[in-house]
């Protein structure tokens, strides 16, 4: 009996004592690592400087299939901040970017995101791909009170359910997107009366930009009917039955709410379905797809992006491109100029602030018009959604003597901002 | 060394586990507040992984599909305040019995299948509700999951919100430490060892397993809970494969046949999280590697690793008194003769650490596998 | 009406891409009893290495030389790896071989982005398989036609294999009782390698196929490897024939989704996944196993 107990008892220390003996050991590791890594808590808006130097923190997506927003995004801010340092830096202080990859998973992203603030200080965060993430992200912003741009993810509830006066948003929301969208039909269309088919990833964002461009479409005076709507799951690899589905239902134009890989998808499988020439389609035709789909792309499709760079003629932007090229060794998409312009962004707050304390940055920003490489932006006292404009035009059918690919024949629009947003009540 | 084995020999509550519960209540004093998240975070995934390794590491059941309970616990809290504002310490209740529910509903289909088929039907039930649950919009908040101010301000608090946290894990640990050691505990065993003899004993095998498996549904649930606490959100992504794949790595990194091995791999996995996304974008590469070093070198994990090495040194410095003999003969004789589970394997991987060479684990693993069908 | 014709054959063009990607998942299990996850990576390379060697130009017989090429390119590195990887856990448990290939899977993930990046990739198809065909109902593309043809041919020649050469039969006997093969005398682990070069093959060259008729971007691997995965075990592990009817049945029951119930259609696959697997677990075609 007492053998047994000999044998169970040195059972449950072989089982319980040496993990639980490296576990106190790899909390005491934990510990004295990460706070080693920055000893001063956070308080109301830590300035992050240490020395010379002013750390600014982006959290975003760096791997998986929206590994290409993130990145863009990243290397706009990296550049703004390296011209930045170039002229002698901020306040006085060089400009650090310090960046974690959230996996489009939000506890990832928070995680990320406290760390950066926690363990790195840094003065200002710029946030990620997915609106699902970024909303965690504005919650931690909130909490500690550290400025967030939010260059990627525009869903509308940013700046009204889960909005907090840190939070910035730089990009035409979910609100402002399909607005623009409707407008470019409705210039094509005329009053109607026309029959329109939607095909939309089956998600909040797929499903809230539909709706939004079919409210706003009879609001510019249009009158239609809807033939079909498509949901195909987003990241689908087929979209062939949900294209030849809407087809049948004979729509004289398509709304396509895909983007980026799906749309690059979308398009050659249409393309061998005739979509092309049987309806006139419109849909995020930007940089990374055009270029994805060379010869393929669908000459004449309706086409918007957030921020396209071939359209201005402004010289800022011209040397933007040329910066980005040289550095990158690819056209920047609408992500990496966002992104540069929010950086830009909080550049200016700094400086208008004469500080690098979050509460005056924000102060300085509300409702500021700052000059960026995108033109003159206001960003609104209410909500801090920036006053931008989505670009719209139509696909070309040969190749940019400048960029040497397939971009959008001239004439491309700019609706004005107030077109696209209700205003601050 | 003897004295210490010898004053824990009598007693039944092991006083390194003690002392390592008593080193995390007085974290936050000590720590700073992101690594204290960061350990919270890691208790949390602690209980699940332990949950989890009631069905692998003590009932060998790979479940790929354990976050569907995970998300339910979490979605539970966060849909009852969405919808009915149901309290947290309400939902704190039914949530874990939300899971055990559901676990037994599972069960109930997945079990009649073996090894792989069970793995992959339980890994399709996750898939389903994290389809579902991000389809389901106007229900459950879509894709983007649920936000909003669903904890009681007592746990906004990150101290309490901590100890919180450890009080809920260190229960829900002491009560499936209890299931792991009592007679079903042995009987899961035994079944995992070998089924045919089990029956033929007159186990009720199936029984036995489903009731595992409800078990381990009500603490993944649990965990579901904290991982709120943790967030304060929830989101779809806690039901997917990928999430149900963190528990399965952390048993195997902490080491599957021991009860705290999970505990631990979750406590490493966490923080080596912390530094790979932070120094590297290469993450994945680092967590590959590691996954893929540990299962061709240390299959029992990092408690395995630490056990052999323990015995090792056992052996090398047996102490000088008689009692002391006595324990270092026991030690040796329970290494030899196997007294509980996860013995008799590294047993074999003792033997196979004399012989060295992939043919001989092979052969073992032959032998194992003739064993089991 | 008249557009189910062509839904019919786009259900059998993602038949085909399945099939072709299936087929080596369930050779290697049927044979080694492993379940590769980094099958879906193979999958991924072979699409990856065709828009480096295609490109978006209109691929001429940069093409064919890639449908070639590319999936002998990878079959190397799919021996490579069996040899200096796999061997070491033929003879741990399922999930030291889950965990093992899973870890492999994002290895090889990794060096993919390291070396393709992230944006999102295409390759043209060739010019001779361009166009599309009108038929009753509207157009349907050549290609499409072109990726059915290959995928009857791939089926084919592993038929022909399996039944009629003298490493079929190993392989055949393999699945049945590997044990036994040993003592008959076959050299097991020269046959594991071989049967694995396949199985990667195989993906590979699904990878190309199905590269002109998508996009080809990070994330490629994971989703090809879930859908494998479901065809596989629909059509019963091991058995190529049962990966044939398992991916017309995916497929189908896909198309059949997006037209009736379109809310639900991600569900249905793993809705169809559980069913099997809850009432005949080894598959339409497979061996009941102990």
């Amino acid at each position: 009996m007492g053998t047994r107990h000999r044998q169970l008892g040195r059972d449950l220390l072989r089982r319980a004592l040496l993990p639980a003996a490296a576990a106190c050991a790899v909390l005491l590791a934990a510990g004295c690592a990460s706070s080693s890594g920055g000893t001063t808590p956070g308080g109301s808006g830590a300035s992050g400087s240490s020395g010379g130097t002013v750390d600014i923190g982006v959290a975003t997506t760096l791997s998986g299939p929206f590994a290409d927003y993130g990145t863009a995004g990243l290397d706009g801010i990296k550049l703004a901040v390296s011209q930045i340092n170039a002229r002698g830096g901020l306040l006085g202080k060089k400009v650090t970017v310090v960046s974690g990859d959230d996996q489009i998973d939000p506890a990832t992203g928070e995680t990320v995101t406290r760390n950066l603030i926690l363990n790195d200080h840094v003065a200002a965060l710029f946030g990620s791909v997915s609106s699902g993430v970024a909303a965690a992200q504005e919650q931690i912003a909130g909490e500690y009170h550290v400025p967030i741009f939010f260059h990627i993810a525009n869903d509308a509830g940013l700046t009204t359910k889960t909005f907090n006066k840190y939070a910035f948003e730089l990009s035409p929301n979910t609100d402002m997107e399909p607005a623009a969208a409707a407008l470019a039909f409705a210039k094509e269309i005329g009053h109607g009366p026309v029959r329109i088919a939607t095909i939309t990833p089956n998600y909040d964002f797929g499903i809230d930009t539909v709706a939004a461009f079919l409210a706003d479409l009879k609001k510019d005076g249009v009158s239609y009917t809807v033939t079909d709507q498509q949901t195909p799951a987003l990241g689908a690899t087929s979209f062939t039955s949900q294209l030849s589905a809407l087809l049948a239902s004979s729509p004289q134009y398509v709304f396509v709410g895909q983007y980026g890989a799906d749309l690059v998808t979308l398009t050659k499988q249409g393309l061998g379905l005739g979509l092309f020439t049987k309806a006139k389609v419109g849909a995020m035709y930007d940089v990374e797809v055009l270029q994805a789909l060379g010869a393929q792309a669908p000459a004449g499709a309706i086409a918007w992006d957030r921020a396209p760079f071939w359209t201005g003629s402004s010289s800022q932007m011209q040397a933007f491109v040329t910066a980005y090229k040289a550095a990158y060794g690819s056209y920047p998409s609408e992500f990496a100029i966002i992104g540069y312009s929010a950086a830009q962004a909080w550049a200016y707050g700094v400086t208008q602030a004469k500080s690098l304390s979050a509460d005056s940055v924000v102060a300085a920003l509300s409702g500021a018009t700052v000059p960026t490489v995108r033109g003159d932006i206001t960003i609104r006292s209410c909500d801090h959604q920036a006053e931008v404009s989505e670009a719209t035009g139509t696909v070309a059918s040969t190749v940019s003597p400048s960029y040497g690919v397939r971009l959008w024949n001239p004439g491309a629009v700019s609706p004005s901002p107030a077109e696209l947003i209700e205003s601050c009540s | 060394m003897a004295t210490f084995l010898a004053a824990v020999r009598g007693r039944r509550a092991p006083a390194a586990v003690v002392a390592l519960i008593a080193a995390l209540a007085v974290a936050p004093g000590a720590l700073s507040q992101a690594a204290l998240l960061n350990v919270q975070d890691a208790i949390g995934l602690a209980l699940f992984a332990c949950a989890t390794n009631l069905l692998i590491g003590y009932g060998g059941l790979v479940s790929f599909g354990q976050g569907a309970f995970y998300g339910i616990g979490a979605y539970t809290v966060a849909l009852a305040w969405m919808h009915l504002n149901t309290s947290f310490w309400v939902t704190l209740v039914a949530a874990p019995l939300l899971g055990a529910v559901a676990a037994l509903v599972v069960g109930l289909l997945a079990l009649r299948t073996r090894q792989l088929y069970f793995a992959l039907l339980t890994l399709a039930v996750s898939q389903l509700l994290y389809v579902i649950v991000q389809q389901q919009e106007s229900f459950t908040g879509g894709a983007d999951g649920v936000f909003g101010p669903m904890l009681p301000s007592f746990l906004l608090s990150s101290g309490n919100a901590y100890w919180f946290t450890l009080a809920v894990a260190a229960g829900g640990l002491l009560l499936l430490w209890q299931i792991a050691r009592s007679p079903f505990g042995m009987t899961l065993r035994a079944i995992r060892e070998n089924r045919e003899r089990a029956e033929a004993l007159g186990v009720n095998v199936f029984g036995h397993q489903l009731l595992a498996f409800t078990f381990s549904g009500f603490f993944c649930a649990l965990a579901g809970v904290l991982s709120v606490v943790w967030a304060q959100s929830a989101n779809p992504n806690l039901f997917s494969w990928t999430e149900s794949g963190y528990p399965i790595f952390m048993a195997v990194l902490g080491g599957q046949y021991t009860f705290l091995g999970p505990a631990l791999g979750a406590l490493i996995y966490e923080q080596a999280r912390d530094v790979l996304l932070a120094s590297f974008s290469d993450s994945q590469l680092v967590f590959g590697a590691v996954l893929l070093a540990i299962i061709l070198a240390a299959p029992d994990g990092v408690a395995g690793l630490l056990g052999r090495g323990g015995r090792l040194l056992a052996r090398r410095w047996p102490a000088r008194t008689a009692g002391g003999q006595r324990a270092a003969a026991g030690t040796a004789a329970a290494a030899g003769a196997g007294a509980g589970d996860g013995v008799r394997r590294q047993d074999r991987q003792d033997r196979h650490d004399a012989r060295t060479g992939g043919q001989q684990d092979r052969a073992d693993g032959q032998e194992d596998r003739v064993a089991r069908s | 009406m008249s557009h189910y014709l062509i839904t019919f054959l786009s259900a059998l063009t993602e038949a085909s891409s399945l099939f072709v990607a299936a087929a080596g998942l369930t050779l290697v299990f049927g044979a080694l009893r492993i379940i590769n996850i980094a099958h879906g990576s193979f999958y991924a390379f072979g699409a990856f290495a065709a828009t480096t060697l295609v490109g978006s130009a209109a691929g001429g017989w940069r093409f064919w030389l890639a449908l070639l090429a590319v999936p002998l390119a990878v079959a190397v590195l799919g021996g490579v790896t069996e040899v200096s990887v796999l061997r070491r856990v033929y003879g741990k448990d399922h999930l030291a071989q889950l965990v093992a290939t899973y870890a492999l899977f994002l290895i090889f993930g990794d060096i993919t982005l390291r070396l393709w990046g992230s944006a999102a990739r295409s390759v043209a198809v060739p010019a001779v398989l361009a166009g599309s065909v009108t038929l009753d109902g509207g157009e349907f593309p050549v290609y499409d036609l072109f990726a059915i043809g290959v995928a009857a041919c791939v089926g084919l020649a592993l038929w022909a294999l399996l039944q009629r050469t003298a490493l079929g039969w190993r392989i055949r006997a393999a699945v049945e009782d590997r044990e036994l093969l040993a003592s008959a005398g076959t050299n097991v682990p020269l046959l594991f390698t071989t049967v694995f070069v396949i199985g990667t093959l195989l993906a590979a060259l699904a990878g190309v196929l199905a590269a002109p008729l998508a996009s080809v971007a990070p994330g490629l691997d994971a989703s090809i490897i879930i859908a494998a995965f479901i065809v596989a075990v629909i059509g019963g592990l091991g058995s190529v024939t049962g990966a044939a009817i398992g991916a017309l049945i995916i497929a189908l029951f896909n198309t059949a989704g997006v037209l009736w119930a379109p809310a639900w259609e991600p569900a249905f696959i793993y809705l169809a996944m559980i069913a099997v697997l809850a009432l005949r677990p080894w598959g339409l075609l497979g061996r009941a196993e102990r």
